[in-house]
């Protein structure tokens, strides 16, 4: 982990999330951002591992420079840390490329913990989320209308039966005892249900825009 | 017979004309087939009753029972002292010289002119002689009646004039409907051989434009002039005055039609009937206005030309009324109209009866071809009207043909003018249904507009159900709009300062409580701006977050709730309290319990919704008072459950673990 982006408009906060970050990863570099328009300048300036972003910011959403981040540097893992808890601020986030998220409030040993998890690929997945991204695939699957260069992107049975078992109050070590899956397995699972959530966001959005600017041009 | 035998000698010139009216005579006179019904006017009036009683008009029969209680004691008296004169001396009068330069002949009454003498028109006297009728009282007035004397009349009892029935040059007085009463002066009459004399003006049948318009003259009748005269004047009313009131009542419901149609565009037929009524009304004035200001050329060419619109009134009517039209037939109606007088005024007045009697034939044919039309059309179409202008129609075609054979002299001329009582009595049953048509149509209109009213009562209703429903939806937007401003002012400025607490304090008890207020105010704001929620999604979600941080606690966590899926919805407020009980019950377990294990149980009926944690701890110390440690935070739990109208019973003992009981209704 060299280079960390941490995007926080509190300055306590961001002070004590600095301490946290040298905490886990010791080596790295963190560059502190308080509003979205200094970050998406870091973003074209400096390539990073790892971003840590707040949603409510003075000048925008940190959604924005997630979405920024997942466009030009992939391998970015980006993970909101955020005072919301509710999956309709958390969703579109996930939506546009994040791949965990931390409430802030929570104590330090907690997200020191969940971060290094996150950072070794073991993002967590709440049951609303789960839902959120159920419904979400099921109003793909229904869309008729999909142009035909326009990747369809469908969850495998398996990253379905993880699915729906979160979103029925299983946490994930329970579905690994129950697929007799390895811990590594299921989270590799959860990766890719993030994954194929961006994707398919992304090219529901970009057919979104197809339609504004067909209806625009008439 | 005794007494005809003594009347006899007395009557010089016509005794074998002059009879005695006994009952037994007169009983003969009606069933006898006399040519000329004149002589039998009661036979006649029962005749055209039953007629027009076909018609159905209620009026005529309480008019017709009031004329038999008037004439029945009138002819039983009648038939004690009156003559009936039946023949004269008659000769052609230019002036008023007696018999003028032509010798007098002898002459039967009633006379017609028609046969007696063909296209004669001026004056002619009759003289008659009479002895004073056996039986009367010596100073019992006497009067002389005639029947019918056509156009006017001048009498004279011996030699002086006594009566004058009005104007004798023209424009002669018009009397052909008027029967005649003349008192005779005692002073004049003699008890034997008085001679009358009577100067009569009247025109050619060729010059008049109906056979009752031609010169006559009927039986003269000589008797007490009470009887006379009561006589005369029932006959007048039923050959005036009726003619008069039905003119009048059918002049007024004309001008009501012509008001309704032409209130009512739609139904053209009530102006077409108003207007036939009205032109009807107006014609039948020939019959009682007596001292028109014109000749009697003039007056006969306006009446018959008055049928054309007459004919094409009625026409018009019936075809509108059975919802027909035609143009071609209203063009030729149109030229009829012209046709008729042209034709009349070429053949000039020498020709007018001939060339009227014509056109009627004419006309008649038309307006029974409409007839039949008509009552095809209302029988496949409008059955509820058939019969009812079959009966009418029907009657009327009869009263149509009985003027027809009656124009062309093939029955006896009618004392009473027929067609002007039948016809209105007639429009006026047209009228009745004419009217209740029009009064179901009002009804019909009157229901529809009700109708209509009550759906425009319920769009309104509905237009304004929807408009409580909009304006309820748009409460709820901008209440929900103004919820998430609230909740993200809470996150920004409450949260943000609490969460600076949580992370800058230095007091481990503080940063718990600022993290636990925090939580509180999440809480908070998802049961202000929460959607209920699916029971189901709520237990998944109890369950991830309990046996999460059981896990964590390294307490073993056994979590059974029903699998199959309900689709029962928790309210928001409802979830948000259930999750602090819950989250309460759990801090509990894991800060002060010692247990290794928390069984949680959840069950689902229709109306309410339990949940029991358990857990095999060293139990909650009791108080002093008897009640659990308030430290637990129990009386919290209580009070949310309560919030909630649901319980939360607690049992625990020392070394028993605890069992929280939360039961919440759905």
């Amino acid at each position: 982990m060299n280079n960390i982006l941490l995007l926080e408009d509190l300055p306590e906060i961001r002070t004590w999330l600095k301490v946290l970050i040298n905490q886990v990863f010791p080596q790295s570099q963190i560059h502190e951002a308080a509003r979205v328009h200094d970050a998406l300048e870091l973003v074209s300036a400096v390539k990073f591992n790892l971003a840590l972003c707040d949603l409510g910011l003075p000048d925008g959403s940190g959604v924005d420079v997630v979405a920024a981040l997942r466009e030009s540097q992939p391998e970015c893992q980006s993970v909101v840390v955020t005072i919301h808890d509710d999956d309709d601020h958390l969703f579109p986030a996930l939506q546009a490329g994040a791949f965990g998220y931390l409430l802030k409030e929570q104590a330090r040993e907690l997200i020191a913990e969940q971060l290094k998890r996150m950072s070794q690929g073991e993002p967590p997945l709440s049951p609303s989320i789960a839902r959120r991204v159920i419904s979400h695939f099921a109003a793909q699957t229904r869309q008729q209308e999909r142009p035909q260069n326009m990747p369809h992107v469908a969850l495998t049975d398996r990253e379905n039966e993880v699915l729906l078992r979160v979103a029925k109050g299983f946490t994930l070590p329970e579905i690994g005892v129950q697929l007799n899956l390895s811990r590594h397995t299921i989270a590799d699972y959860v990766k890719q249900i993030y994954r194929k959530l961006n994707v398919s966001s992304r090219a529901e959005a970009a057919l979104e825009a197809q339609r504004l600017g067909l209806f625009r041009r008439n | 017979m005794k007494g005809a035998e003594d009347l006899q000698p007395h009557i010089h010139l016509n005794r074998h004309c002059i009879k005695r009216t006994d009952p037994p005579d007169e009983g003969g006179a009606q069933s006898a087939p006399m040519s000329n019904p004149m002589s039998n006017p009661m036979g006649m009036q029962k005749h055209s009753a039953t007629r027009i009683s076909r018609g159905a008009a209620a009026l005529l029969l309480v008019v017709l029972a009031w004329a038999a209680v008037l004439l029945a004691p009138a002819t039983a008296r009648a038939a004690a002292a009156v003559v009936t004169i039946t023949s004269a001396q008659a000769a052609q009068a230019t002036n008023d010289q007696f018999l003028g330069e032509q010798a007098p002949v002898p002459v039967t009454l009633p006379d017609d002119w028609s046969d007696s003498r063909p296209r004669f028109d001026g004056l002619v006297r009759y003289r008659v002689q009479f002895d004073r009728p056996p039986g009367v009282e010596p100073n019992e007035l006497l009067a002389l009646g005639i029947d019918r004397v056509c156009s006017n009349v001048e009498v004279f009892l011996n030699g002086q004039r006594i009566y004058s029935g009005g104007r004798m040059t023209e424009p002669v007085t018009r009397n052909c409907h008027y029967p005649q009463a003349v008192t005779l002066p005692s002073a004049l009459l003699q008890e034997r051989g008085n001679t009358l004399d009577l100067l009569v003006r009247g025109h050619a049948l060729q010059r008049v434009a109906t056979r009752q318009q031609a010169a006559g003259l009927s039986e003269l009748r000589i008797g007490p002039q009470a009887l006379i005269a009561e006589r005369q004047a029932s006959r007048t009313f039923w050959s005036v005055s009726a003619v008069q009131i039905v003119a009048i009542l059918i002049g007024v419901l004309g001008i009501v039609m012509i008001a309704l149609g032409w209130m009512s565009r739609q139904a053209a037929y009530f102006s077409y009937f108003g207007w036939l009524s009205l032109a009807w009304a107006l014609m039948s004035l020939r019959v009682w206005w007596r001292d028109m200001p014109w000749d009697n050329g003039v007056i006969e060419f306006l009446f018959c030309t008055a049928f054309a619109p007459i004919v094409a009134l009625a026409v018009q009517f019936l075809l509108s009324y059975a919802d027909l039209r035609s143009r071609w037939i209203e063009n030729a109606l149109a030229l009829q109209w012209v046709l008729l007088p042209v034709t009349l005024l070429l053949g000039g007045p020498s020709r007018l009866f001939g060339l009227a009697s014509a056109w009627y034939v004419v006309l008649a044919i038309e307006t029974f071809a409409v007839m039949a039309l008509y009552l095809w059309v209302s029988w496949r179409h409008r059955r509820h009207d058939f019969w009812w202008m079959l009966a009418i129609l029907g009657a009327a075609c009869v009263l149509v043909v009985v003027e027809l054979a009656v124009q062309y002299d093939v029955a006896g001329p009618p004392l009473l003018p027929l067609l002007q009582v039948g016809v209105p009595v007639l429009l006026l049953g047209i009228a009745t249904r004419l009217l209740q048509v029009f009064a179901r149509a009002l009804q019909a209109a009157e229901a529809s507009r009700n109708t209509l009213e009550a759906r425009v009562r319920e769009a309104t209703a509905e237009v304004e159900h929807n408009f409580a429903q909009l304006a309820e939806m748009r409460v709820e937007q901008v209440t929900e709009k103004e919820r998430k401003r609230i909740a993200a002012d809470l996150h920004d400025d409450l949260g943000a300062k609490l969460l600076t607490i949580v992370h800058t304090s230095e007091s481990e008890r503080i940063s718990t409580l600022a993290r636990e207020a925090l939580e509180e105010m999440r809480l908070s704001v998802r049961g202000l701006t929460g959607k209920p929620m699916r029971l189901a999604d709520a237990l998944a979600d109890w369950r991830a977050e309990t046996v999460l941080r059981l896990s964590q606690a390294n307490i073993e966590a056994d979590w059974r709730s029903p699998t199959e899926e309900t689709e029962q919805l928790l309210p928001a407020r409802s979830f948000v309290q259930t999750t602090r009980i819950l989250r309460e019950a759990v801090s509990n377990i894991i800060k002060h319990s010692g247990a290794s294990h928390c069984k949680v149980r959840c069950a689902i009926s229709d109306r309410q919704f339990g949940l029991t944690v358990q857990d095999n701890g060293k139990g909650i110390p009791m108080e002093l008072d008897g009640k659990l440690d308030r430290g637990h935070g129990m009386a919290s739990m209580k009070h949310r459950a309560k919030q909630m109208q649901g319980q939360c019973l607690m049992e625990s003992g020392p070394g028993y673990g605890t069992v929280i009981r939360l039961t919440l209704p759905l």
